[in-house]
């Protein structure tokens, strides 16, 4: 009887196991998503509403979003998101911007390409983007860990 | 003698499970994607390139000067080699190009297609089959005020199962009027590969 159980027990953990390598071995996550919309109040003055959500809760405990801001450089929308690591050690990170125009469609769709960062153990970071034209009135700024 | 048949009947299950789940297949995959798959010159590093540089021209201040009023006309280059790879380098400069136009803020002469512009003209002039109000002249073309030049350059180094390769891409905004170089950047990229005990 007791074996029995041992066994049921075993397999379980088993079936655990080939769950999170399954998992591990073939996906990347969502990971982080940060948005941002550029609105004017009626003085003209320029702000940025920004939300920021984490889809994965691996990456959560990895880096922090400290700050999301932007500026216009003429009439292009220029980004800097600064990035902070919670770990000790090295870590692999891979980042796209995409942008959208005040309609809120996609500019370029699909154009973006991942580019990597790595950040040092406990090391903030900058990273920048500029709008691809100056129809571009938000973005979105993705994190993830590398496929 | 039960329990080590079902510790071997899991292990079993285990290798099946994780083999079938990745089995090699054709699938479509991202075209931005960041993933490198040697120290050789990728398609992210063009990416990677094509974007900072693009970034980097359209933000330099002078730059956002001149073209708040009016949109220059820029020439491209042929990007030097310097690198002991075959790369094309055309690719490269078309994405720059490509981004640039897409910002609005520049505009650009192609020389590579002069041949067949040469040919097209010479038949809507000689031909006699183009009427000749809409046929058009030689000598209308809008000359260059600008020249983007680049260079793109490679340090490599290999200690035992470890190779380094840096890339340096400069590139350079040359006024032809003035000879002055208006703007120029540079991105650098570095890959690092290390061979496994046991791999090819």
């Amino acid at each position: 009887m007791k074996q029995n159980r041992n066994g049921i027990v075993g397999s379980m953990a088993a079936v655990a196991v080939i769950t999170s390598l399954g998992l591990a071995g073939c996906s990347t996550t969502a990971g982080v998503e940060v948005t941002g919309k550029t609105t004017w109040d009626e003085q003209g003055a320029r702000s940025l509403e920004k939300n920021v959500q984490f889809n994965n809760s691996g990456l959560k405990g990895d880096i922090q979003i400290v700050d999301v801001k932007s500026i216009m450089a003429g009439d292009v929308m220029r980004v800097q998101a600064t990035l902070r690591s919670k770990d000790n050690a090295t870590l692999p990170f891979q980042y796209r911007f995409e942008w959208y125009d005040g309609g809120g469609m996609e500019i370029n769709s699909g154009a973006g390409s991942w580019k990597p960062l790595i950040l040092y153990g406990r090391e903030s970071k900058t990273i920048q983007s500029v709008a691809p034209n100056p129809r571009a009135k938000e973005f979105k700024l993705k994190i993830r860990e590398p496929d | 003698m039960k329990h080590g048949m079902k510790i071997l009947f899991a292990m079993a299950a285990i290798g099946a499970i994780s083999l079938s789940g990745c089995a090699s297949t054709i699938q479509y995959d991202d075209a931005g994607s960041a993933k490198p798959i040697s120290t050789e010159f990728g398609s992210s590093d063009l990416q990677q390139i094509a974007e900072a540089m693009v970034e980097s021209m359209i933000t330099f201040p002078p730059m956002v000067e001149m073209t708040a009023s009016r949109r220059p006309v820029v020439s491209v280059d042929m990007v030097k080699n310097k690198t002991m790879q075959h790369i094309d380098t055309e690719s490269v400069t078309d994405s720059i190009r490509t981004r640039l136009i897409r910002s609005g803020k520049f505009r650009f002469i192609d020389r590579t297609t002069d041949a067949q512009t040469i040919e097209e003209l010479k038949t809507q002039q000689d031909s006699g089959l183009v009427d000749k109000k809409t046929a058009v002249d030689f000598g209308h073309q809008v000359g260059a005020e600008f020249l983007l030049t680049s260079n793109l350059s490679e340090i490599r180094q290999k200690l035992g199962s470890t190779t380094d390769v840096y890339y340096k891409f400069t590139m350079s905004l040359k006024n032809l009027k003035t000879g002055i170089l208006e703007w120029s950047d540079e991105k650098e990229i570095r890959k690092v590969s290390k061979r496994g005990t046991f791999g090819g």
